[in-house]
């Protein structure tokens, strides 16, 4: 029977492998799992420990069998009271409401800590094997069947305050459990409890604390309310500023009403994102426009240009310029309280490619930086998802290039000797079907 | 030239001051005699004030700008329409075209660029009326060298190229296209060439570079900066628009 034990304790350890590599937030759901990931390796261990020892009652000390077991059944209780925990935890969380249960729940656990050490001891000696017996057994049948009592109570009691899923995932694995703990008591020989702990856990793993579950549910809330804030008519926005632009007009404000119509411009070029590949002349348009913007709210801020012509027509992904820009600005010429020069400018590589240049005269790159960046852009590939963040412009220009023009061409960084950063962007030049 | 009488069309009363107030209607031989404020009225007023050009707003309460459109040039039928739209998506931009609008513009209207929209007009208004006579001899002096720059915009035509092939002063002729067209030599040159420009980026293979040189540009730099002020749009961004839209 040993070799169930040592596979149990093996599926367990994997899972709290992978789940503690995760970094989680420490929220007190998750605190929660933790703490029962660890008491079900002892419990398991201990488990497998007592497996041995009981039905080895002749060569193993009857003292240290005591202890192993007396061991076991107390992290049993504790791995039962966690599970308890748990789901009330999970109930407050979905409810809104706070846990009422806690005080009966923890006096319980400490009575039972209590019995599982003082009640007597005993073994029952049968040909199919052996098992622990006596008044002691009370504890864990106790602790087994007061704690389920009280998750089926709280379940039922919020059922339907509880999302769909996360109710069945309890229910089930309560009922495991249970069932698990009625064939135990029906057969002492069996000693299955560590396999309802494990399945009960497994359950929980997989359904509520799956690192991809989570993730994707983040990734989904995110990119929901990013949604949203897309949702905001476009043409509201054009036309509304359209008016106060005309009445700028009118009132013979003519620099108010030109930006304006620079920030419309801006608008209404960026919202058209449909497109993935754009001609640099559409991605120059939209940068003037944030340029000149800019500017116009520093005015120590200059910005040139140096376009070799015949590029106009070149294809380049759609919204590449500007992030890099505006992360110039706001990492470099920031810094310089915005006094300083940007030089954009676009030639054919002497290897036939498009090479852009954003030249800034910031503040150039902080300590270890520069190394950090060049990383990060080498390793585009295995940044984690994240959705906020400094660089996240940048690498998001990165891999889009990657995607859409290939491994060659990217974004790189290099430090100019007279200070400031420029940010190289290599792209193919396809020449446009003659 | 008699002045051209405009209807203004826009739901907002702001957008109609803005074309009557800041564009510089007198200097552009044009006179704002009316304003409408929804689909129904505009046709009212259409009939009522008899303008030649209307400058329309397509999304207006009552009835579409378009349908106004459709309805007018029954009983109108060269009257001649701006739509100016916030809409810049391919859907209206073609119903438009197949109306024979003779433009569109979109929002924000950059007022100092809406002239060379008039002077489109005028030259679009011009060669509806121009006969399209073979027989040269009862062409009027302005008809022929229409005609002749028709058939020479690949070549570098000047007023003074004019007045060596017609046999009359350079300033007589750019006289004759103010009087005649009410716009300038050089407007309507522009004007006609940007017109052959996106007949052939539409309708040809032809590469931005090459459509330049056909339409008399030999720095299609310089050809691109002009049709980019002209149309909004660089060139190649116009072709793909227009073939995005029509998949």
């Amino acid at each position: 029977m040993l070799r169930m034990e040592i596979a149990l304790f093996l599926v367990v350890a994997f899972v709290a492998y992978i789940y503690f590599s995760t970094e989680k937030e420490p929220t007190p759901l998750h605190r929660t799992f933790s703490l029962l990931l660890i008491a079900v390796l002892a419990n398991l261990a201990l488990d497998g420990a007592t497996v041995y020892t009981v039905n080895h009652l002749d060569t193993v000390p009857e003292l240290l069998n005591s202890i192993l077991h007396r061991l076991f059944l107390g992290t049993m209780v504790v791995v039962i009271y966690l599970f308890y925990q748990y789901i009330a935890i999970l109930v407050e969380e979905e409810t809104g409401q706070p846990r009422k249960l806690d005080l009966p729940a923890r006096i319980f656990l400490a009575v039972a800590v209590l019995g599982n050490f003082l009640l007597p001891l005993s073994y029952t000696v049968t040909p199919e094997g052996n098992y622990s017996s006596g008044p002691y057994m009370m504890v864990p049948y106790g602790a087994v069947a007061f704690y389920l009592l009280l998750c089926a109570g709280l379940l039922l009691a919020n059922r339907k305050k509880i999302h769909r899923k996360k109710r069945q995932t309890m229910g089930v694995a309560l009922l495991i459990e249970m069932v698990v703990c009625i064939l135990q008591g029906l057969n002492h020989t069996w000693l299955i409890t560590g396999m309802g702990s494990t399945l009960m856990t497994l359950s929980f793993y997989l359904t509520l604390e799956n690192p991809e579950v989570l993730r994707a549910e983040l990734v989904e809330q995110k990119l929901s309310m990013l949604h949203l804030k897309s949702q905001v008519n476009p043409h509201f926005l054009y036309n509304t500023l359209d008016t106060i632009r005309i009445q700028a007009q009118l009132d013979g404000n003519k620099k108010v009403a030109d930006l304006l119509m620079r920030l419309v411009d801006f608008f209404r070029i960026s919202v058209k994102v449909d497109r993935a590949m754009v001609t640099l002349d559409d991605e120059m348009e939209l940068l003037e426009a944030y340029m000149e913007l800019m500017c116009y709210r520093y005015p120590e801020l200059r910005c040139e240009y140096d376009i070799d012509p015949e590029l106009g027509d070149a294809q380049v992904p759609n919204f590449i310029l500007q992030p890099i820009v505006e992360n110039g600005l706001l990492h470099g010429l920031k810094n310089m309280g915005y006094r300083g020069k940007v030089t954009i400018s676009a030639a054919k590589t002497a290897a036939g490619d498009m090479e852009i240049r954003v030249r800034d005269t910031g503040s150039g790159f902080a300590e270890g930086k520069k190394a950090a960046i060049d990383a990060m852009l080498q390793d585009y590939n295995k940044q984690p998802a994240k959705l906020t963040g400094n660089s996240i412009g940048i690498l998001n220009v990165q891999k889009r290039i990657k995607l859409l023009c290939g491994r060659a061409y990217g974004l790189s960084y290099t430090e100019n000797e007279t200070g400031g950063v420029t940010a190289h962007i290599l792209l193919p030049l396809k020449e446009e079907a003659k | 030239m008699k002045k051209l009488r405009v209807l203004l069309v826009d739901d907002e009363i702001m957008i109609r001051e803005g074309f009557k107030r800041l564009f510089d209607w007198e200097s552009h031989d044009c006179q704002v005699v009316g304003e409408a404020a929804d689909g129904k009225e505009a046709l009212t007023k259409i009939d009522s004030l008899q303008p030649d050009i209307a400058i329309m707003d397509i999304n207006i309460p009552i009835m579409n700008g378009l349908k106004v459109i459709q309805l007018a040039r029954i009983k109108h039928p060269d009257m001649a329409f701006v739509i100016v739209s916030g809409y810049d998506d391919f859907a209206y931009c073609r119903e438009a075209l197949r109306l024979q609008i003779t433009d569109y513009i979109l929002k924000p209207v950059n007022y100092e660029e809406f002239g060379t929209c008039i002077d489109n007009l005028k030259i679009a208004l011009f060669r509806r009326q121009t006969p399209r006579r073979e027989d040269a001899q009862e062409e009027r002096p302005i008809q022929a060298i229409a005609r002749y720059l028709q058939e020479h915009l690949a070549e570098d035509v000047s007023l003074s190229v004019l007045a060596e092939e017609f046999h009359l002063s350079a300033q007589y002729i750019s006289q004759l296209f103010k009087s005649e067209i009410g716009v300038n030599f050089l407007a309507y040159l522009t004007g006609i060439r940007m017109e052959r420009a996106r007949k052939l980026l539409l309708t040809t293979p032809l590469s931005v570079a090459e459509v330049s040189e056909q339409v008399g540009y030999g720095d299609y730099r310089v050809f691109t900066k002009v049709f980019k002020k002209s149309e909004g749009i660089t060139p190649s961004q116009y072709r793909r628009d227009f073939m995005d839209g029509g998949q």
